[in-house]
C-alpha cells in the first residue's frame, strides 16, 4: 500500500490535484482512499459530484464515537473511490490538530486505512502538530508539495520542507519528501523557478501542471478534470502526474532554505 | 526534600498554579469552586486539600467540581461543557462559583471570561490557573486573592485589622493565626477577617474595613499592594517570625496604626525569657540546622534563635529539623525547640 501526502500554501489547488490525482489512479485501475484533512471538509468533494460528505468529527460530535462505524465515515465517489473527510471544530473554536489526531485513531479502529493508494490532502501549512499526523507514525511516507512560482506559495512549501526534516529525523519515522508538484499560475519561468526550488531543497519537480480554465469548468460541473473531459490536455497532465507518482523511487530527507535564500531564488527567476 | 516524614515537614507549596488558587477558593465556605479541565486536575487537588484538611481535624468537604473534559470536548471546544456545569451547580444554589481554568483549556483558547460573563444570579469569577505558563503555586494562592478581592466594595474602617493569606495547607495555619491574634490583642486591636480562611462570602464585602492588612509572608506583597491601591489599606508584609522578628511586627504594626507598643514589646520580651529558661537545657549542644530546607531569610531567624540559647551550631552537630517556614511568634518557637529537644535526646 502506497500513501501519499499533499501539502502547500492554502488556495494553492491541493484539493483539485489531489481529487485529479485520485481520479487518474483509480482509472488506472488502482483502489484508491482519498482523505481530506482540512476542517475545510471540501477535498473529497469533486469526487463526490459536489456533495459535502458528513466529516468523521461532526459525526463524533452528533453521535458519539461508540455509535460509529466505517460505513458511517467512508463514502464511495467516482470510479468507486474511497471519500473520507476528517473535518473539525467550527472557527475560532478548540482544536483542529487534536481533531485530525482523533481522526486517524478512529479510522485505525475501523480498519479503514486500506487499498492500493492513500491519498491524503492536507490543509495549508503544518501549524501544529496534529496536522503533521498524516507525516507521522507510518501514515504517509510520501510527501508532495504543491506549489506554484509565487515567493509566498514557495514559502509555504519551504515551511513543510522543515516539518518533514524534523519528523524524518526521528528513529523509525519513514516520513520523505517524494516531490515537488508546480500547479502554476501561469507567470513567466514558472517552470525554471519550481524546479530550481524543487532542487535547492534535496528534491525534484515531479510535474508541472499548467494554468488551465477547464479546472474551473469542470468544477463548475461538479466533477474533476478526469471525469468532465478525459480528452483535454489537463486530463492528460493528471493521468502523467499519476504515472510518475506511481514510478517515483526518489524520496528524500529535504533541506529547507533560509528566507533570504529564497527571495534571492525568486528574484533570479524574475 | 526531607528526611523527616512528619506532617509539618511535607511540602504542600509545589503544586502549580491551579492548587495555589484551589487552597483559598476551596476556603469560602458557601462558594462552589469550578475547575475547568479533565477531571483528573480536580482529583488530585481535592485530594491534597482533603488530607491537608484531615490533619487539621477539620471535617468540611470543599465544594469542587470538574467540568470533567474529553477528547471531543477539546476537538470541539470546551465552553459548552464549562456551561452545563454552572448550570449544574446553580441548583446548589451558591453564594458565589469560582471557575479556575487548566493547562488544556487555556492551550485550546477557551474563552472563560465569556461564558462567566453570562448572568445567572450568583456571581461568577474566573481566576485563570494554568499551570503550564509557568506561574507557581504562589501565582494561583495571589490571583485568587486579588480576584476574590473584586467581590468587596467600599467599607468605612471598624479599626480591626485583616489576616491576608494565611496558608491553609501549612500544618500550624491555625496555631499561627492564634499567635498573630494574640500579638494584636495585646496592641487593642482586633481581627476583622481572615482573607481567606473558612470565610463566608458576605464576611469578604468587610474586606475593605479594616485599618491594616497582616502578610502572612513577603510573597503577598503583590496582593498587598493591590488591596493598598483599591482601599488604601496598609499592609505589613509577613506575621512576626524569630526573636527580633517579633518585636519589628509589634513595633510596625503599632507604627502603621498610630498606637503606642511599649506595654507590649514588654510582655512579648517576658514571654521570650520564659522561654529562654524553659530551653535552657539545650545550651551548648552540639546542633546542625539543614540550610536546604528554607529561604535565607528563614535560616537567619533559626540561627538567631539558636545563638540566643547558646546552642554550638556545627556540621558535625546533631542534625534538628528546621521546619520549611520559620517560627511564627513565641508559640512557633516554642513547637520548633520541642522538637530540636527530642532530637538531641533522641
Amino acid at each position: 500500500m502506497k500513501q501519499i501526502a499533499l501539502y502547500g500554501k492554502g488556495g494553492i489547488g491541493k484539493s483539485t490535484t489531489s481529487a485529479n490525482l485520485s481520479a487518474a489512479l483509480s482509472l488506472q485501475g488502482l483502489d484508491i482512499l482519498q482523505i481530506g484533512c482540512d476542517p475545510k471538509r471540501d477535498s473529497t468533494r469533486m469526487l463526490m459530484h459536489g456533495n459535502f460528505i458528513p466529516t468523521v468529527l461532526d459525526l463524533v460530535r452528533e453521535r458519539g464515537e461508540a455509535a460509529l462505524s466505517i460505513t458511517d465515515v467512508v463514502y464511495t465517489g467516482f470510479h468507486g473511490i474511497r471519500c473520507v473527510e476528517a473535518g473539525g471544530p467550527e472557527p475560532g473554536v478548540g482544536c483542529a490538530g487534536r481533531g485530525i489526531i482523533a481522526t486517524f485513531q478512529l479510522l485505525e479502529k475501523f480498519g479503514a486505512l486500506s487499498g492500493d493508494v492513500i491519498v491524503y490532502d492536507v490543509l495549508g501549512d503544518v501549524v501544529c502538530g496534529g496536522f503533521a499526523m498524516p507525516m507521522r507514525e507510518g501514515y504517509a511516507q510520501e510527501i508532495y508539495l504543491v506549489t506554484s512560482g509565487e515567493l509566498m506559495s514557495l514559502y509555504a512549501a519551504n515551511n513543510i520542507c522543515k516539518a518533514i526534516k524534523r519528523l524524518s529525523m526521528r528513529a523509525k519515522s519513514r516520513c520523505r519528501l517524494a516531490g515537488v508538484i508546480c500547479n502554476a499560475k501561469n507567470e513567466p519561468r514558472e517552470e525554471e523557478l519550481v524546479t530550481e526550488f524543487a532542487r535547492r531543497v534535496n528534491s525534484a519537480l515531479v510535474h508541472f501542471i499548467p494554468r488551465d480554465r477547464i479546472v474551473q469548468i469542470a468544477e463548475l460541473n461538479r466533477k474533476t478534470v478526469i471525469e468532465y473531459d478525459p480528452g483535454c490536455p489537463q486530463a492528460q497532465r493528471y493521468r502523467e502526474l499519476a504515472a510518475r507518482v506511481m514510478e517515483n523511487t526518489r524520496f528524500a530527507i529535504p533541506t529547507p532554505l533560509e528566507i533570504h535564500d529564497l527571495e534571492s531564488l525568486a528574484i533570479e527567476f524574475m | 526534600m526531607t528526611s523527616n516524614p512528619s506532617p509539618s515537614n511535607s511540602c504542600r507549596f509545589g503544586g502549580c498554579t491551579l492548587t495555589g488558587a484551589l487552597s483559598i477558593t476551596s476556603h469560602v465556605c458557601d462558594a462552589v469552586t469550578i475547575v475547568h479541565g479533565p477531571k483528573g486536575c480536580t482529583h488530585h487537588n481535592f485530594s491534597l486539600l482533603h488530607a491537608t484538611a484531615m490533619d487539621s481535624e477539620s471535617v468540611r468537604i470543599p465544594e469542587i467540581f470538574s467540568t470533567g473534559l474529553m477528547e471531543t470536548d477539546i476537538i470541539f471546544g470546551g465552553e459548552k461543557a464549562l456551561d452545563l456545569t454552572l448550570d449544574s451547580v446553580a441548583r446548589l444554589d451558591p453564594a458565589a462559583v469560582f471557575v479556575l481554568s487548566t493547562c488544556i483549556t487555556e492551550t485550546i483558547g477557551d474563552d472563560v471570561r465569556m461564558v462567566c460573563s453570562i448572568p445567572r444570579g450568583f456571581p461568577i469569577i474566573p481566576i485563570p490557573t494554568a499551570g503550564f505558563l509557568g506561574g507557581p503555586f504562589q501565582e494561583g494562592v495571589n490571583n485568587a486573592l486579588i480576584a476574590l478581592a473584586e467581590m468587596a466594595g467600599q467599607a468605612t474602617t471598624d479599626g480591626g485589622v485583616n489576616i491576608i493569606g494565611e496558608k491553609n495547607l501549612e500544618y500550624d495555619v491555625d496555631e499561627n493565626f492564634i499567635e498573630v491574634a494574640r500579638m494584636l490583642d495585646i496592641l487593642g486591636l482586633p481581627v476583622n477577617i481572615r482573607f481567606v480562611h473558612d470565610l463566608d462570602t458576605d464576611r469578604i464585602s468587610h474586606l475593605g474595613a479594616a485599618r491594616l492588612n497582616i502578610l502572612r509572608d513577603p510573597a503577598l506583597v503583590p496582593v498587598g499592594t493591590s488591596l493598598l491601591h483599591r482601599f488604601g489599606t496598609p499592609y505589613i508584609p509577613s506575621f512576626p517570625v524569630g526573636v527580633s522578628g517579633t518585636a519589628a511586627f509589634l513595633e510596625s504594626v503599632a507604627g502603621a496604626c498610630g498606637i503606642d507598643c511599649r506595654r507590649a514589646l514588654d510582655e512579648e520580651q517576658a514571654l521570650q525569657e520564659e522561654m529562654f529558661c524553659d530551653f535552657a537545657d539545650l545550651a551548648g549542644c552540639k546542633v546542625y540546622l539543614d540550610p536546604a530546607m528554607t529561604d535565607p531569610g528563614g535560616i537567619h531567624v533559626v540561627r538567631e534563635l539558636a545563638g540566643a540559647l547558646k546552642l554550638d551550631v556545627t556540621p558535625t552537630g546533631c542534625r534538628v529539623p528546621v521546619p520549611l517556614d520559620p517560627p511564627v511568634g513565641i508559640a512557633g518557637m516554642r513547637r520548633m525547640l520541642h522538637r530540636w529537644r527530642r532530637a538531641i535526646h533522641a
